[in-house]
């Protein structure tokens, strides 16, 4: 007997399967974010997703839930507009690190700063990935990406040390570790206050081949074999994941 | 009616208010923070100071999409930054009012000095194709009146429409009366009631469809189709006829609170829908041997205006801020004398 996949109901089943890439980790934390309204009873009225510009943007429009694609950057301002205009709502926002810490930082920044009621999941790839791989944000100092191809010279932006400077909730996973990621998204759910959640995920097509690997699969397990649970510590290392209140 | 004297900014918080605003986010910029202070102290409205003027348009496309009536308020720079997502809201059709006290371009310029640099901005200053309601009073009573029309031409079309206004215009004090205008509810359900996708991909029945030229096509042609329809419902301007002169004087804004004193001499037609273009002038051009266009730019709407007209239209620009009659009689002379 199968399983009845019930967190489908949370997407709209007659646009799938999705356009992403084989292999992208974008597939996941949709799966992660129906997971985690299912598991805390949320009404598909009631619940508004928002999302920017990239290939993580596409995600809002998946969803069975009304849904706003807001132009690049600006998905923060657009869910705080609607979290402030009806405070009944639960305001999620689903986007890629290009869009959140890059064109959207100010936003970011002062979002927090309000600590408006908010979650904000962030796909963090690392890349640029729907332009074709250029460098982003949190791309690794000497990482060669199209942009950067005798390696990347600047340093990744440190969302942890920006988002708990404002006393919010802050929370690290990866695609590989799916319990983890999704008590990460629960959690921030539940939590009264702006909640970010940054899940590092893998973009084999246009960020991963170029640096050596076979496939997505060696992407996710090189996750396994850098990130190390911390469930005790107010701040997370560089190879950590875990969560911040 | 009450008589009130009222500063031109405080009148469009006042009617806005009045109108049925809900939620107001804005970022501090001269000329046209008094709008911002003025709705701080108003108990049924929710004001939000944003970063910056982007992030103030956006979430007021956020709360007007929640289902607040939104409105944004910012001068010539500000403007321009939210160019971007006026176009968004366009293509989500979400209605907003966006106030745009112009001040003397471009970048920061003369910022406590009346210009009409933004009318091409207005018109054409996001990319791809769409088409605004625009509206340009020219006193403080006019401004409170196009409030209602903006909020109401706002929820009629889901478009962000655009009230004009200009550091001259909008420091006016001026005693007006405190009408109550119709006001339009709102029709577009609010958001978390529903599994619309709004998107500024072209789109079709509220999925992205990004490879078929005939939905954009059709989109385009939607847009087009309701801002027409619904300005129809907005035709306003002014027209003094002077049956002793064979030149007419088009202007608006600040500058034709100036140009009144020559209607004795001049014929002089006043839009106030800036956009889309009231048809009517086609008309009333016909009249006259001579058109001369004035305004506070290096030429802007004289350009719509010949392009309405299929003629030759004279042009005279006041720039820097300054209004001078003199300075605009001289010109005039030369202008008939030369017929």
């Amino acid at each position: 007997m199968t399983k009845e996949l019930t967190y489908l109901n949370y997407l709209k089943q007659d646009r799938l399967p999705h356009q992403w890439c084989p292999g992208c980790g974008n597939g996941i934390v949709l799966k992660l974010a129906c997971q985690a309204m299912e598991k805390l009873n949320f009404l598909k009225t009631g619940t508004v997703m928002v999302s920017g510009i990239g290939c993580s943007g596409r995600s809002a429009g998946f969803f069975d839930l009304d849904s706003v694609h807001t132009a690049h950057g600006r998905a923060l301002p657009v869910a705080e507009g609607i979290k402030l205009a009806n405070e009944k709502l639960n305001v999620m926002v689903i986007s890629g690190d290009g869009d959140l810490f890059g064109i959207g930082g100010n936003h970011l920044l002062h979002a927090s700063r309000r600590n408006t009621d908010i979650t904000i999941i962030c796909i963090s790839n690392a890349i640029y990935g729907m332009t074709g791989g250029q460098c982003s944000p949190t791309t690794e100092l000497s990482s060669r990406t199209l942009t950067t191809p005798r390696g990347n010279v600047d340093t990744p932006i440190n969302v942890q040390a920006l988002i708990t400077a404002h006393n919010c909730f802050y929370a690290r996973s990866t695609t590989y570790h799916l319990n983890h990621a999704l008590k990460c998204i629960t959690e921030a759910l539940q939590h009264k206050g702006l909640s970010f959640v940054e899940i590092k995920s893998q973009c084999i097509t246009n960020d991963g081949r170029r640096r050596g690997f076979k496939n997505s699969y060696e992407m996710l397990m090189s996750y396994k074999d850098t990130y190390k649970i911390n469930n005790n510590s107010s701040v997370l290392e560089h190879d950590e994941i875990g969560i911040i209140k | 009616m009450t008589k009130k004297l009222l500063q031109g900014n405080q009148a469009i918080a006042l009617a806005a208010v009045k109108a049925g605003l809900n939620f107001f986010a804005g970022y501090p910029i001269t000329p046209a923070s008094e709008i911002l202070h003025e709705l701080v102290n108003q108990k049924t409205v929710k004001v939000l100071q944003m970063e910056d003027e982007i992030a103030s348009v956006n979430a007021i496309i956020g709360s007007s999409l929640a289902g607040a009536k939104s409105m944004t308020a910012t001068s010539g720079p500000g403007f321009s930054l939210m160019q971007e997502s006026i176009g968004h809201a366009h293509m989500m059709e979400v209605p907003l009012v966006i106030v745009n006290v112009q001040r003397v371009g471009p970048s920061t310029g003369m910022p406590t000095f009346p210009a009409q640099g933004d009318i091409m901005q207005c018109k054409y200053g996001s990319h791809g194709d769409y088409f605004p309601i625009v509206f340009y009073p020219n006193s403080v009573a006019e401004l409170y009146e196009f409030t209602f029309h903006a909020f109401n031409a706002a929820e009629e079309s889901l478009s962000p429409v655009i009230l004009l206004s200009d550091s001259y215009v909008s420091h006016l004090y001026e005693t007006i009366e405190e009408a109550d205008y119709p006001v339009s509810n709102r029709t577009l359900a609010p958001l978390g009631t529903s599994n619309r996708h709004f998107t500024g991909l072209t789109h079709k029945d509220s999925r992205p469809v990004t490879s078929d030229p005939g939905v954009h096509k059709k989109l385009i042609k939607h847009l087009e189709t309701k801002q027409k329809k619904v300005s129809r419902k907005y035709n306003n301007y002014e027209y003094i006829e002077n049956k002793y002169s064979d030149i007419l004087l088009i202007t608006y804004g600040a500058l034709s609170r100036a140009v009144y004193d020559l209607k004795e001499d001049f014929a002089i037609y006043r839009p106030v829908r800036i956009f889309p273009m009231v048809d009517k002038i086609k008309n009333i051009a016909k009249k006259y041997k001579e058109i001369v266009v004035m305004e506070m730019n290096a030429g802007q709407y004289v350009n719509e205006i010949e392009r309405l007209l299929h003629r030759e239209v004279n042009f005279i620009p006041i720039l820097g801020g300054k209004i001078d009659l003199n300075e605009i009689w001289t010109k005039l002379r030369r202008i008939k004398k030369k017929r």
